[in-house]
């Protein structure tokens, strides 16, 4: 399946040729979980990414939908 | 360790050790409990009874990193209740160099006589007339104020919305670079200032009389510790330096909790165009500057420099809750815009988030279109013009809704909200009703407890507890001088050990990580008394009504926490 993903802080130095705008597109098997949505994408746990799908924040074990827009980001406590 | 107490009546200054019943006290704690002491509950804190503090927090002063907040306080004139509203520049450490822990401003001056409080390198203060600058913006005052002492010298001061007495009048603290661009924004401490006829504080950064550290070595191995684990944060080593706090526009409005249109929506149409990436890449494009220090000891670095199309100055630093409270909450998806708003704030001397609120409030109300922004910033040039709307509008959004007769003010205890919609973000919501200072994001935000998986932001259960725990940590912190940045990197096991080998090590104590929530507990408990005193009930703990009745779209949530669990907020 593919899964539209939009990084932010600065988790998208990680990805050369990133453009926020776009964003990126990328295959996963059917049933993948959001770990492996993160295993693909290199961001290892020590950035402590969050991923949110459809406006709720989604646990490390949770699957991710067909046709999904994952935004990614990193915790920030406060402004 | 000294005090400096200044009667305004008389003009008249002294000098003095610090009280055997205040020692061990700095920042929020030394304020918060001098007031609840010294302070009459139920005085009109526009009149000479009510006392403005200023005192740095325990650590300023010291080489340690990133301990640049004051702490300032008083009774409100916006909510009434006691307040503690706190800034970071350059003013904290240079009061902690003259081994000054506090600086007491009391009575009032003749109406309409304005002063100057100068401390110079010796530690000496003197009251210097200050009529010339009357009515004068923070920007330009600094600059007369640079010419006047030199350029190592630290700026508090006030803008025409403190002499006016406008309630929501901030009190402005120059950065390292000399900018009246960081403030004590919330709770309208600058009309305090005001009406005691005070314009500025003004402190020789060149003092060399700091209290003594006990434990010299201990303390400068802990330093070593606090700035490896600072480094190595993902937020305040990453996040905090590439996009300062404005890196919250998106996870928010991605969480729809962002309140937008005065709180009608928890998404904000075009939010991408004002997010902290957003801000970083106009910037950089314009030749300014993403990260930058504006505080003194920084290491975080969570500052910018925002320029204009020809790379010319506009305002530093463009933050979350500023980007929010001009921009999502009145619809407004310009950054330029909304750098705009943020200069005239600190140059007229306001809050910009109970600025940002109270246009939002006039919009929604009918009187101009969410997203104008020609008039967003005409009517923020009308507080600084003095006119009859200008006034009610630096009054806050509280006198806003008064003024149109607008139910849909988001306010507790007549301060706004913060960026959290408290249906999207129910935690935020306990902090919000139950602050003892008004609604206020930093008094315990919850935000990184969603953003860290650890709760739920739409689930009732634990959310209280959270509120509980995160107002009691931040009370204890804001008695430090640490900025929070800093202390959200020091919340590990390693980082909150070498926190408590450095107090230990400077003032000679034995503390134990028991005494850390026993110093927060503290502190609310004054707090609260305070404002048990001058009037207020737990009635007075309650969010407005709409936030109770009216869904938030995308998840069309109300807030669902029972009068009863929120009662049970402070069950220490």
């Amino acid at each position: 399946m593919k899964v539209r993903v939009t990084l932010y802080g600065t988790l998208s130095l990680g990805v050369p040729g990133y453009r926020h705008a776009q964003g990126i597109e990328v295959e996963l098997p059917d049933g993948a979980t959001v770990n492996d949505l993160l295993a693909l994408l290199e961001i290892s746990e020590s950035q402590r990414a969050v991923v949110a799908i459809d406006g709720r924040i989604r646990k490390a074990t949770d699957k991710i939908p067909g046709e999904a827009h994952a935004q990614i980001f990193q915790p920030v406590h406060g402004g | 360790m000294k005090f400096i107490r200044v009667n305004m009546n008389e003009q008249t200054i002294n000098i003095a050790d610090v009280p055997p019943e205040y020692m061990g006290l700095g920042g929020r704690g030394l304020t918060s409990i001098m007031i609840n002491a010294e302070v009459p509950p139920k005085c009109d804190p526009l009149g000479p009874e009510n006392k403005l503090i200023f005192a740095p927090g325990l650590l300023s002063g010291t080489p340690l990193v990133n301990t640049s907040r004051i702490s300032i306080g008083a009774k409100s004139p916006l909510t009434g209740t006691i307040k503690e509203s706190n800034a970071g520049g350059t003013v904290a450490a240079a009061l902690g160099h003259l081994g000054i822990t506090a600086v007491v401003i009391e009575g009032q001056a003749p109406d309409g006589e304005l002063s100057f409080l100068r401390i110079d390198a010796n530690g000496d203060a003197s009251l210097v007339p200050a009529q010339a600058y009357k009515g004068m913006r923070t920007y330009a005052l600094v600059e007369k104020i640079f010419e006047l002492y030199g350029e190592k010298t630290a700026v508090l001061c006030i803008g025409p919305a403190g002499e006016y007495r406008l309630t929501a009048a901030s009190i402005q603290t120059s950065d390292i670079d000399g900018r009246p661009c960081r403030a004590a924004g919330r709770g309208g401490l600058g009309a305090v200032m005001g009406v005691k006829g005070l314009k500025a504080l003004i402190v020789d950064q060149g003092g060399k009389s700091a209290d003594t550290i006990a434990d010299p070595e201990t303390f400068k191995e802990a330093n070593k510790v606090i700035v490896k684990v600072i480094k190595a944060h993902p937020m305040a080593g990453q996040v905090m330096p590439a996009l300062g706090t404005a890196g919250l526009v998106a996870p928010v409005n991605s969480m729809g909790a962002f309140p937008s249109y005065n709180a009608r929506k928890g998404v904000l149409e075009g939010w991408e165009k004002i997010s902290g990436e957003a801000m970083a890449k106009l910037i950089q494009e314009r030749g300014g500057n993403t990260t930058h220090v504006g505080c003194a000891q920084c290491i975080v670095h969570c500052s910018n420099e925002f320029v204009d199309k020809e790379g010319k100055y506009v305002t530093s630093s463009l933050e979350y809750e500023t980007i929010w409270a001009t921009g999502g909450m009145t619809g407004i998806d310009d950054l330029d815009t909304i750098a705009r708003l943020d200069y005239l704030c600190d140059d007229i001397g306001v809050d910009t988030m109970s600025t940002g609120v109270a246009v939002a409030v006039a919009m929604d109300a009918g009187y101009k279109e969410f997203g104008d922004s020609a008039a967003a910033i005409e009517m923020v040039e009308e507080i600084g013009k003095g006119t009859e709307f200008g006034k009610i509008l630096g009054n806050g959004p509280a006198a806003v809704g008064k003024h149109f007769n607008h139910e849909r003010v988001p306010v507790v205890k007549g301060q706004s909200i913060a960026a959290y919609d408290p249906r999207a973000m129910l935690g935020n919501g306990v902090t919000f009703a139950t602050s003892p200072m008004g609604a206020d994001h930093t008094a315990g935000n919850v935000v990184g407890e969603y953003l860290e998986q650890k709760l739920d932001p739409l689930n009732a259960e634990g959310q209280v507890e959270a509120s509980r725990n995160l107002q009691v940590g931040t009370a204890a912190m804001d008695c430090t001088g640490l900025c929070f940045m800093a202390y959200v990197a020091l919340t590990t096991p390693e980082g909150g050990g070498a926190l408590l080998k450095a107090i230990n090590a400077k003032f000679g104590t034995q503390l134990g990580p028991e005494d850390v929530p026993a110093l927060g507990m503290r502190v609310l408990k004054a707090e609260r008394e305070f404002n048990k005193k001058a009037g207020f009930t737990s009635q007075d703990d309650r969010l407005p009504k709409f936030f109770y009745e009216e869904p938030l779209p995308p998840h069309n949530a109300v807030f669902t926490i029972s009068d009863e669990e929120i009662d049970r907020t402070f069950d220490f």
